[in-house]
């Protein structure tokens, strides 16, 4: 770059500001939040490799022994953490199995439906279990699933049949909180779809009618290809997800029956490192995670970009 | 061009996020609470005993108080009782912050903390620097958590130091209380032992109406208890009508190791050694004992028989379904406090009973479960060794916290707290024996006789020993004095006195107390509901977990200490 340019530049850059600092101004806020919330905290990421004290300041605790990686080396010799890293994944990835697909599903469906009415009830009816929280969806599930006095058991006994032991049975659970999982969000999950649906040119429609589309011909030539950036962007940040996931749910649903299925790394870390009050462990179980979700979230990004597909950046 | 912009304002910002970071390292510096506690209480005390012209006290009090107004937090529990009264504000409180604004100008502020949670929520408190000045728990291992980390303030020193200040205190905890927690090489005392006036524990309770709609004696060993609940099963339309699918024989909640626990007991060796119970006894639920694996076999047994109530896993600390079922009349029998039926006065378990399902409705307590030498062993609690009141190092008033404690155990408190005003929360019979009775508003005792503000006693004291024992079975509003009587004398008879064993700090039982406490409920919870024939892999692969996850740590390190201090001695001295 030539000197000219540079003092050119130099000068746009102030008639820029000049022009829009407003808008600057605007983003100093969310900046300022980033900075605040989501950067500051990472200094006390430090607490991993030290030996961490309540009474002392974090910069001038003693390094942990092993180099700073005792704290690693003990959560990967403890049991309970090998259980809460399986089930993570497990759970996880069972959620992206049957959950990623469902509000793409009820999108294209809801998509079809011609009566606007209809079509907004549906809509509205499937939103409002998003605003539950799991405490509450959890004594929904007590009230209808307990094996005793759960409303779908006492049906089914005086039928005949046997209690079915949805939440106190290991493989039962899992079925249990899947299915919550996806009843809950695919509702809210469709919104996305839905608006990028709304996005595809309706020419494309008319045109395949004209042709001698059908339905489902139409769904699967012009519908799903309009929404395929917004699934594949979507599908990788549930990958980034992969290990981290929610607190509120396993830990709302967790009983001690099922604790060797249930325990995930969110809950593993509330229960040991801040009840136990073992803060090292905690922060390192915690920035392993961290690291691994970015690792997924990278082999995602890189081939999704080599399948001809757009990033997330 | 754009691009150049955005990443110029992305260093800006990271540049300010430098800023930020060193700033807040000064700040968190600053923020440190023990170095600035610490300087700020000895710069007082300095001021103070140049300025108080009494040199002999060398303290900073006048005829026992303070010349400026001092303020102290102080927990409460919160047990969220139906209709009770706000713990944080109500007639007792309002006595304990008059007193001590009277007699030692210190003002007091309570802090509420959910009863059934109480580990979890100090300990979050503690975390945040938050906790109340004086703290009550009874989890030690969370106390000694904090010491180890100098969280919490060594008494050791100030005790013997105030002790002419605090004549309450050492009157009714004395030595072996104050002392209970000294760490015999250190020295150091983390927490004060609160003291028990009563040390019933658990009883075992069966419907007698139901006992008596059947023809049934009341069951006098194990096996006639077991026949008892194939009755009550097998009869469930008899004496539950529409309701029958609703009986529940035997009812526990997820916390087996307490609501089972005088089975369990009972399955104790009699002769065990002071050895043997104290290295397998890190749980005080006898997880980990040796005779505790056969009790809980009959446990299952029960289950996978239908005489035990099926959903008990699923419903966590302080949920109320199972009270409510028993309140309903749906249970049969279960084990738990002595006193349980009794308690909460209108709200209780029996009167419920008599409300809801008619005047002959009743529990009663019973004894049946006989050991092999015959007797009906339990444990009871120890007179010392109950709630740990210590001072976290956020406290910056530890005298000012030592005369509470002295306030809260002076004779005449404890009496107001326990029977509160006559004619209001008591009566007084001809025997002169104190009666409660059903207390209404700001004078609900949200425990009873008040035992969540009397932090340094638990149990019917009166402040006079001698009226407490006159008084014990009138304790109870709307319960029959007969049956309260009766409950007393079998949650005693045959009781195990337990022993101290001071052995200093166990290391490996810092920080493991709650997940070791989860992980004996899920021993307890999985063995109970697993298939007869999976009994034994079910129990010993979550009892492996268990001892993998420092629990033979303790044992083995507990082994040790013991040889330490005991050579080969198989019992205490």
């Amino acid at each position: 770059m030539s000197k000219q340019t540079g003092k050119r530049s130099k000068v746009r850059f102030g008639v820029y500001m000049k022009k829009y600092w407003q808008l600057y101004a605007m983003l100093s806020l969310p900046l300022l939040y980033l900075l605040i919330f989501k950067y500051v905290p990472m200094i006390y990421v430090q607490i991993a490799f030290k030996k961490y004290s309540l009474m002392e300041s974090v910069w001038k605790l003693p390094i942990a022994a092993n180099h700073g990686w005792e704290y690693f080396i003990k959560a990967f010799s403890m049991n309970d953490f090998k259980y809460a890293l399986r089930n993570t994944l497990t759970l996880n990835l069972l959620d992206l199995f049957f959950g990623f697909p469902a509000p793409i599903i009820f999108a294209l469906v809801l998509n079809e439906l011609c009566f606007p009415r209809y079509k907004k009830i549906v809509q509205t009816i499937a939103y409002m279990p998003h605003f539950l929280s799991w405490v509450i969806i959890y004594s929904l599930a007590l009230q209808l699933l307990a094996p005793n006095d759960g409303f779908v058991n006492m049906i089914i006994n005086a039928l005949g049949g046997s209690s079915i032991p949805f939440l106190n049975e290991e493989s039962h659970w899992i079925g249990t909180y899947i299915g919550f999982g996806i009843w809950q969000n695919f509702g809210w999950g469709s919104i996305i779809y839905l608006a990028a649906i709304a996005g595809i040119n309706p020419e494309l429609y008319e045109a395949a009618s004209v042709d001698g589309a059908g339905r489902f011909r139409k769904m699967w030539h012009i519908t799903l290809p309009g929404i395929k950036p917004t699934i594949v962007v979507l599908l990788i940040m549930s990958l980034g997800n992969i290990l981290g996931g929610g607190f509120d749910r396993p830990f709302a649903f967790q009983n001690n029956l099922v604790m060797r299925v249930a325990d995930v790394i969110s809950t593993f870390v509330y229960r040991v490192g801040i009840k136990g009050l073992q803060f090292s462990l905690t922060t390192a179980v915690g920035l392993f995670q961290s690291v691994i979700g970015v690792l997924f979230l990278l082999i995602a990004n890189y081939i999704s970009r080599k399948l001809g597909e757009r990033g997330i950046w | 061009m754009k691009k150049k912009l955005v990443s110029l304002f992305l260093v800006a910002a990271m540049a300010l996020s430098m800023v930020a970071c060193g700033s807040s390292d000064s700040g968190s510096a600053a923020e440190t609470p023990a170095a600035s506690t610490d300087s700020a209480a000895t710069t007082t005390t300095d001021t103070k005993t140049e300025t108080v012209a009494e040199p002999e006290v060398a303290s900073e009090l006048t005829d026992g108080k303070f010349a400026d107004t001092r303020k102290i937090t102080v927990e409460i529990y919160d047990r969220g009782n139906e209709g009770g009264s706000d713990p944080e504000n109500n007639m007792y409180t309002e006595y304990i912050k008059k007193g001590m604004l009277e007699e030692h100008n210190v003002e007091v502020t309570f802090k509420k903390v959910p009863r059934w949670t109480e580990v979890d929520d100090i300990n979050n408190l503690l975390a945040a620097g938050e906790a109340p000045d004086i703290c009550v728990t009874y989890s030690y291992p969370t106390v000694l958590t904090y010491a180890q980390m100098g969280g919490v303030i060594d008494l050791s020193e100030m005790v013997d130091t105030y002790k002419s200040d605090l004549p309450n205190l050492w009157n009714w905890l004395g030595e072996q209380n104050i002392y209970w927690d000294k760490d015999p090489k250190t020295g150091t005392i983390w927490a004060l032992e609160g003291r028990r006036a009563e040390q019933q524990r658990i009883n075992t309770f069966v419907r007698k109406d139901w006992l008596d709609k059947l023809g049934l004696a009341v069951p006098k060993t194990t096996q006639e208890f077991e026949d008892m609940l194939i009755a009550f099963r097998d009869n469930a339309d008899t004496l539950l009508g529409k309701d029958a699918s609703k009986m529940v024989p035997f009812s526990v909640s997820y916390d087996i190791g307490w609501r089972a626990a005088n089975i369990i007991t009972s399955f104790m060796d009699p002769a065990i050694s002071d050895k043997e119970f104290y290295i397998n006894g890190f749980d005080d639920r006898m997880v980990t004992q040796t005779s505790t694996k056969d009790a809980v076999k009959l446990l299952n047994k029960w289950y996978n028989a239908d005489l035990m109530w099926k959903d008990f896993a699923l419903y966590g600390s302080g949920d109320t379904t199972e009270d409510d079922m028993i309140k309903a009349g749906y249970v049969g029998a279960f084990q738990h406090n002595w006193d349980y039926i009794f308690r909460n006065g209108e709200d209780g378990i029996n009167a419920n009973l008599k409300r809801n399902i008619g005047e002959d409705a009743e529990f009663i307590a019973i004894d049946c479960f006989e050991n092999s030498n015959g007797k009906y062993a339990k444990w009871l609690y120890s007179r010392a060794g109950d709630r740990k009141l210590f001072f976290p190092t956020t406290n910056t008033e530890p005298l000012a916290s030592l005369l509470y404690l002295d306030f809260i155990s002076k004779p005449e408190t404890v009496k107001y707290l326990q029977a509160g005003d006559e004619g209001v929360t008591h009566e007084v019979l001809d025997s002169g024996a104190i009666q409660i009775i059903a207390a209404e508003g700001d004078a609900i005792q949200n425990s009873g006789k008040n035992i969540d503000y009397t932090i340094t006693c638990n149990g019917t004291n009166f402040g006079d020993e001698t009226l407490a024992a006159l008084s014990l079975a009138y304790g109870y509003a709307e319960a029959d004095p007969e049956l309260v009587d009766q409950a007393n004398k079998i949650a005693m008879s045959d009781g195990l006195d337990p022993k101290n064993v001071n052995v200093g700090v166990i290391e490996a039982e810092a920080g493991v107390g709650d997940t070791l406490s989860a992980k004996r409920d899920q021993i307890y919870d999985n063995a109970v509901v697993a298939s007869e024939a999976d009994f034994d892999t079910t129990w010993d692969s979550y009892m492996a977990d268990y001892l993998s996850s420092g629990g033979q740590a303790i044992m083995d390190e507990r082994a040790a200490k013991w040889a330490e201090y005991f050579g080969d001695a198989d019992m205490l001295p």
